[in-house]
């Protein structure tokens, strides 16, 4: 398997995906070898319940980014030439466009199929293809959906969008969800403690959103929503935890909405964190305005807290609203308020939901489940 | 894009990830293409916001992006 992210270098969704499923294929009795870049203080190699992690250091760098990860991918293709002299592999499962020439080039020297998960695709990104730099990875993207045996998909509405966009055969593609551990989220946490730590006092009511901070991720309107959730619940506090590029942009506007004192900006946080945070939060807001699949819906739902999420992508095919969460117009501050204050105060509606959603994350989205289904996909891709 | 954040890609980018591969100021200023007053500006910020860290080493000042920074860079491709 070849990533670009795994811990403990987490970028994205890519990494706890790549984590959660190479430990459930290795339990399957599957033999894993991932191959990804190297993290400051992160072993050359390292085993992971099962899982052979080879971290690959890139001795050669570039400032612009496209021509650094096709260095990168150098690197990468190196460590599979000289890992494929001991290892017999049978499949090459790559993710996402960052690491398309490794696994091209892995696809033809080892005579394998190669399988690729899609996870975002640079179109649903920036929305629109303007730079020289965006027309590139939208071709790469096209080119490694082109060489697979199997494309993964992790939502429906990903599949329509790159159906559409990359016209691809249907008989390639498989419909396969992405899955979280619930077992993190069964313990005890003294949510008072936690709410304490970030200076949230036990009366006070706990927003919170987890991402990264880029346009796509709808934070702005979050942040827009402040007012009109304040203005019935004075108690809220907003806790936004993640760092991207329009972190400074998001302050600054966080600040003008007169509410600044009440949102504050954690920055990126460990995983443990992350798992505290969202057992001790009142709501978790995921204002995404493009969302291939949204893992931060199901890990919210495993952690028993009400999620408000916009009516888009994945995100509208993991909650059901009104069953397993609430789901807003996208972009739409007025819409994202009225979810929130609603969670905020009607606590048996919200339990209700927290119930609904938890059943439905062990029933679905198990890394056991998802991993079977991937194995299946390795299997058909073998025989062709 | 901040100009200290494009300028923080570069810099992680050319591969300036740990305090061993670290980069003077002049040679940063040739991988940039920027005026050193301008590197030394964007540094400045960049260290302030714990994405750069500077060290001392062979008697001149060296910087590198540190494990935020180079969270900070990845997240906007992934």
């Amino acid at each position: 398997m070849l990533s670009w992210e795994f811990p403990p270098r987490i970028v994205g969704g890519i990494a706890r995906h790549c984590y959660g499923l190479t430990r459930a294929l290795v339990k399957l009795g599957h033999e894993v070898h991932l191959v990804t870049l190297e993290f400051p203080g992160a072993p050359d190699f390292e085993d992971v319940e099962g899982v052979k992690v080879y971290r690959v250091k890139i001795e050669l760098g570039h400032p612009n980014f496209i021509t650094w990860t096709f260095i990168f991918n150098h690197f990468l293709e190196k460590k599979v030439a000289s890992l494929s002299n001991q290892v017999d592999f049978d499949v090459v499962h790559i993710h996402d466009w960052l690491t398309t020439s490794t696994g091209i080039a892995a696809k033809n020297y080892l005579n394998k199929p190669m399988v690729c998960t899609v996870h975002s695709t640079e179109v649903g990104r920036v929305q629109q293809l303007r730079s020289p730099d965006s027309y590139m990875i939208d071709g790469l993207e096209w080119w490694m959906m082109y060489e697979a045996k199997s494309v993964i998909m992790c939502s429906n509405s990903m599949t329509r969008e790159i159906s559409d966009h990359f016209h691809l055969p249907s008989e390639k593609v498989s419909v396969i969800p992405n899955a979280i551990d619930t077992s993190e989220y069964k313990r005890n946490v003294n949510k008072e403690a936690v709410k304490s730590r970030y200076g949230i006092g036990p009366y006070e009511k706990l927003v919170l959103f987890i991402g990264r901070l880029v346009p796509q991720k709808g934070v702005e309107h979050l942040v827009r929503a402040v007012p009109l959730i304040v203005k019935q619940h004075g108690e809220a506090r907003f806790l936004i935890a993640g760092d991207g590029w329009s972190r400074g942009h998001l302050e600054g506007m966080a600040a003008s909405t007169g509410h600044g004192d009440k949102i504050h900006f954690l920055g990126f946080i460990p995983d443990s964190e992350r798992v505290e945070l969202l057992m001790s939060a009142d709501v978790l807001v995921i204002p995404s305005i493009y969302e291939p699949f949204g893992i931060v819906a199901l890990e919210g739902m495993a952690a028993g807290v009400p999620v408000v999420a916009s009516n888009i992508g994945g995100l509208s095919e993991i909650v059901e609203h009104d069953r397993t969460g609430m789901l807003a117009y996208a972009g739409n501050p007025e819409s994202i308020a009225w979810c929130v204050n609603k969670a905020l105060s009607d606590y048996r509606y919200s339990n209700w939901l927290i119930q609904n959603a938890k059943k439905k994350v062990d029933d679905v989205y198990s890394w056991e489940v998802v991993a079977k289904r991937v194995s299946e996909v390795y299997e058909k891709a073998c025989k062709r | 894009m901040p100009d200290e954040i494009y300028f923080l890609c570069l810099l992680h980018n050319v591969g300036a990830t740990s305090s061993d591969r670290s980069l003077t100021l002049d040679e940063i200023s040739r991988w940039t293409v920027m005026e050193p007053q301008r590197v030394r500006e964007n540094l400045e910020k960049l260290i302030n916001t714990d994405y750069i860290q500077k060290t001392f080493r062979e008697g001149s000042e060296r910087y590198h992006v540190t494990i935020n920074g180079i969270r900070k860079v990845l997240s906007m491709y992934s």
